[in-house]
């Protein structure tokens, strides 16, 4: 237990002397890293049920072949559709897929891994008051307030035509994104969008970086440091690599839409491909951006339900770095069918199959850490083993799709959605779920019933399996991403497809009631440690919630103790 | 007015052909392969990929299972505390890197094949009854030279059958890769039969080979001959352009018919004018576009190219069947991208010769294909109408 290591005082009697600020100076101008956790939390629940409607919308397109939904916001009579009115519709369906994948990445997930729960735990577990520049952490957070604003106006504004919105994938490659294929000011803005969300990012990592290289506890060494840390810590570095190389391409692209530049205008000697590489060179670390820090809260969550501490340690952590070092090699596995020589993409396979490794060592590390435990599923823990599952699956799909020789047959289809919505979707997503049911008690100070924790569980662990399997067949019956209309011999899976995301829609019902119940009906006040003893980090030594300021004194550790993790 | 006349061009060959390659209403499988490369798809993805990853999904299942059932609060009160063990770490992490392996080697393969357009070439000889000794000149760059018996296939067509012959078991081969290769029959070739040579690096498993023959490449290999023509295609919102520039680059767009003029099983899948290309033959296909991104795309063919403004992209096919094929384009491509279909039509070769006459009639080009009988009677009938 923590408290065998840990000899500061846990500073519950600094409760009552706490001087919270007043309201608008504690959430507008915070400074405060739980503070603004949560409300990074916060903004990642509202772009989340944004996103989560914006796939409702498509999935409800798509349980039958046919325009005849996304007509009713778009045709001036829904009963009774102009020829004329389709083409609106369609675009609006390229509006969704856009802007779904921007919201759910950049606005859900990585706002409530880092921002939200890195921001909250991270300090925490290594023992620091806060983080090391709370000014910069603060406008890390409104900088996201601004770049929302951005995107939600980009999809008023026109893109092609006098359409709404840039609907062109959530990828943006020119010359679609360019003045050839949405010519309005709604990519602009949208590039304006992921360059302060990108800022907001970079500013985010380098806070992470210097945190946790400068503010550990005495006598917490690195490699005693829990993997949550790990994990952000890895991922701080992929952001500050990778998001620049963002910024520079869509810099070029938004010179190439308002200045005459031609960077990726065939026609100026520019070239379009240049772009991809380049979004790909950022777009694949940034997968493991997104579901890195999942891996860290999962390792949390088994060590502590199974009461036993987390399983080859070091291997977890240097295979996060090593995840992380081959993700940036192995871009192209993504453009398989741009033309790229036969050699390159016999490279590009052979590096990808390496991620296999390390991501292998994670699941069975996982699984060796509650062989021999003491298993208690609490709703935390199923959450988590939910994920193990789910990410194998997607994992292995990943496999399939890292050989070109069968991506020429797979890319661009729903096997490839599928794919990716099991590793994201039903992966970084159950790791977001797991850690919110694992730090709620902490960061609220209540707990939430058990039965509706582990309802919510069981109802989304259906309907988002029901939602994509079968989306692995549409795939390999051949049918192409981001299409609003299919022909009929799609139908039955998009229908089955369809009727999960009710299912799904049902569960998130389910959280919600979760939520208020505890809030409000249930009301039961959270113990310092409500998951005994195999919870063993720092934060499990403060009071739930922890005190408006932590470690006045710091926690200092034994250096010859076990890890402390 | 062109367009719509060589509409009905298409159209009219399209009415002989009855076998359409359409995806399964609920089916769960690869759309069927018709070509022998896919078929190779096919087998790496049902009799690798698949296996391999079912049985490490399941292996995982069953380990969480065990795990929950073996070691839950009540069935193991007290944990235990060990937090290491190299052995297993090792193993982990080697297992994992020989199935990799295993994946890797039919996958290089594999993507050579698809990734490298064949360059096989053929020699047709006349058997006399005598003569044994038959020269293929081995005139490939030092790299592409016919240097292994799976290199070269020597074929008997007598009219009325088509016969593979054996290596050392019908004939014997001298010379492998040096300039000239000298193949002698056992038994030398009937009067009026062709002799057939096939020589080149480009060779892919029969598509008869069964399953089981794979898993041991004992499949017999043929040489993939090099393309008999090229087929332009290029992408634009939101349709394609089709030439041929080896007949004359006459050339056409294809469009998604409408609702009203097509099969429900077909709409969203059918044009109104399709491609059109002999069987049996290695088909070289550029891409290009005009505007945006698109991508080419053939299930059955497991083929998938894209259409990038400013680039050429290659890549080649070669249909074993006669038949209609589909497929979609594969790059969003803005507002139309779910209705700019692909429809290839596969004929026999007089039939694809008489396509392209037609079409270069209405291209206003002389015929090509047809016999120079026929082309000088037609040359005096006009003379004399004047």
């Amino acid at each position: 237990m923590a408290d065998a290591h840990a000899h500061g005082a846990p500073d519950a009697h600094h409760d009552s002397h706490d001087h919270t600020p007043p309201f608008f100076v504690r959430w507008f101008f915070s400074t405060n890293h739980k503070d603004i956790g949560t409300l990074y939390l916060i903004f990642a629940i509202i772009a989340g049920i944004v996103g989560g409607a914006m796939s409702g919308l498509m999935r409800w397109e798509l349980a039958e072949p046919g325009v005849t939904i996304l007509t009713h916001w778009t045709a001036a009579n829904p009963a009774d559709v102009q020829p004329g009115e389709y083409a609106a519709a369609y675009n609006f369906y390229n509006v969704l897929t856009t802007y779904h994948g921007l919201i759910m990445i950049f606005f859900m997930v990585m706002p409530a891994l880092i921002g939200g729960f890195g921001n909250w735990f991270v300090p925490i577990m290594i023992g620091a008051p806060d983080m090391a520049f709370p000014r910069m952490n603060n406008i890390s957070f409104w900088l996201y307030g601004a770049s929302g604003i951005l995107i939600t106006t980009s999809l008023f504004v026109p893109g092609y035509g006098s359409n709404l919105g840039f609907g062109g994938g959530w990828v943006m490659y020119p010359p679609l994104s360019s003045n050839t294929g949405n010519p309005g000011p709604a990519m602009d803005l949208l590039i304006l969008s992921l360059h302060l969300a990108g800022a907001s990012s970079i500013l985010g990592a380098i806070n992470f970086i210097t945190t946790i290289f400068n503010m550990r506890a005495p006598g917490m060494t690195l490699h005693k440091m829990p993997l949550f840390a790990w994990s952000v810590l890895v991922t701080a570095f992929l952001l500050v690599l990778s998001l620049p190389v963002l910024a520079g391409a869509i810099t070029m692209l938004l010179t190439d839409r308002n200045f005459g530049t031609s960077f990726f205008d065939a026609a100026g000697g520019g070239d379009p491909l240049l772009f991809q590489h380049l979004f790909w060179f950022f777009g694949h670390p940034e997968v493991y951006i997104l579901i890195l820090p999942a891996f860290g809260i999962i390792s949390h969550i088994v060590s502590t339900f199974s009461r036993k501490p987390i399983f080859g340690y070091l291997g977890m952590a240097y295979a996060m770095v090593a995840i992380g070092f081959v993700g940036f090699i192995v871009w192209a596995h993504h453009m398989y069918t741009v033309g790229l020589s036969v050699n390159m993409k016999a490279y590009f396979v052979a590096a990808t199959m390496v991620i296999a490794v390390p991501t292998g060592i994670k699941i069975f590390s996982w699984i060796a850490t509650m062989w021999g435990g003491s298993i208690q599923f609490k709703t935390p823990m199923v959450w988590a083993i939910g994920f193990i599952f789910l990410f194998t699956v997607g994992g292995v799909t990943g496999v399939l799709l890292a050989n070109a020789g069968i991506d020429h047959y797979m890319h661009d289809t729903y096997y490839v959605v599928a794919h990716f919505h099991y590793v994201l979707s039903l992966g970084a997503v159950f790791g977001i779920f797991a850690g919110w049911y694992y730090w709620f008690p902490k960061m609220t100070g209540k707990m939430y019933r058990e039965v509706l924790g582990q309802l919510h569980f069981w109802i989304m662990f259906i309907g988002v399996n029901m939602i994509f399997f079968p989306q692995h067949f549409l795939g390999l019956q051949g049918m192409p991403r981001r299409y609003i209309d299919y022909p009929e011999a799609f139908a039955f899976w998009h229908g089955i497809s369809s009727l999960g995301y009710a299912v799904t829609l049902v569960a998130l019902a389910v959280f919600l009631v979760t939520m208020i119940d505890a809030f409000f009906i249930y009301r039961r006040k959270a113990a310092a440690n409500p998951w005994g003893e195999g919870a063993t980090t720092l934060e499990w030594t403060l009071p739930s919630p922890p005190p408006f300021h932590q470690f006045n004194e710091l926690p200092r550790f034994d250096k010859n103790a076990a890890e402390f993790h | 007015m062109k367009k719509i006349l060589s509409g009905l061009a298409g159209l009219s060959v399209l009415a002989a052909s009855a076998a359409y390659a359409l995806p399964e209403p609920g089916g769960i499988d690869m759309q069927p392969a018709a070509s022998a490369l896919a078929e190779e798809v096919h087998f790496f993805h049902n009799g690798i990929l698949m296996p391999v990853m079912t049985v490490i999904s399941l292996l995982v299942l069953a380990l969480l299972l065990w795990v929950m059932v073996r070691y839950n609060s009540k069935a193991n009160p007290v944990a235990q505390k060990f937090s290491h063990n190299t052995l297993v770490e090792i193993i982990w992490t080697g297992i994992p890197i020989l199935i990799l392996l295993i994946i890797a080697l039919p996958s290089f393969e594999l993507l050579y094949k698809e990734g490298v357009t064949p360059d096989g070439k053929q020699v047709v000889t006349r058997g006399d009854g005598q003569t044994v000794d038959f020269v293929f000149a081995n005139d490939f760059p030092e790299s592409r030279m016919v240097k292994r018996a799976d290199h070269l296939q020597v074929l008997i067509d007598t009219g009325a059958e088509r016969r593979i012959l054996k290596n050392r078991k019908d004939f014997k081969v001298e010379g492998w890769g040096e300039p000239d290769l000298v193949v002698s029959l056992n038994e030398p070739a009937p009067a009026g039969s062709s002799v057939i040579l096939r020589g080149g690096r480009s060779t892919q498993n029969a598509a008869s080979c069964p399953m089981s023959k794979r898993f041991i490449d004992a499949c017999e290999k043929e040489v993939v001959l090099a393309p008999t023509m090229t087929l332009k295609v290029s992408g634009y919102q939101w349709g394609w352009t089709y030439s041929y520039p080896d007949f004359g680059d006459f050339e056409y767009s294809s469009n998604m018919l409408p609702e009203d003029q097509t099969t429900s099983e077909l709409y969203r899948f059918e044009v109104d004018n399709r491609v059109v290309i002999p069987v049996g033959e290695t088909i070289r296909v550029t891409t290009t576009a005009r505007d945006v991104i698109h991508s080419w795309a053939l299930p059955n063919f497991a083929l998938k190219i894209d259409a990038v403004p400013g680039r050429f992209n290659e890549t080649w096919f070669r249909a074993e069947e006669e038949g209609v094929y589909y497929g979609q384009c594969s790059e969003i491509c803005g507002v139309r991208h779910s209705f700019m279909p692909i429809a290839v039509e596969v004929v026999s070769r007089p039939k694809f010769e008489a396509w392209v006459d037609s079409q270069r009639a209405l291209a206003g080009l002389d015929p090509m294909f047809i016999d120079d009988n026929v082309k000088l009677a037609q040359a005096g009938a006009s003379a004399a109408a004047e």
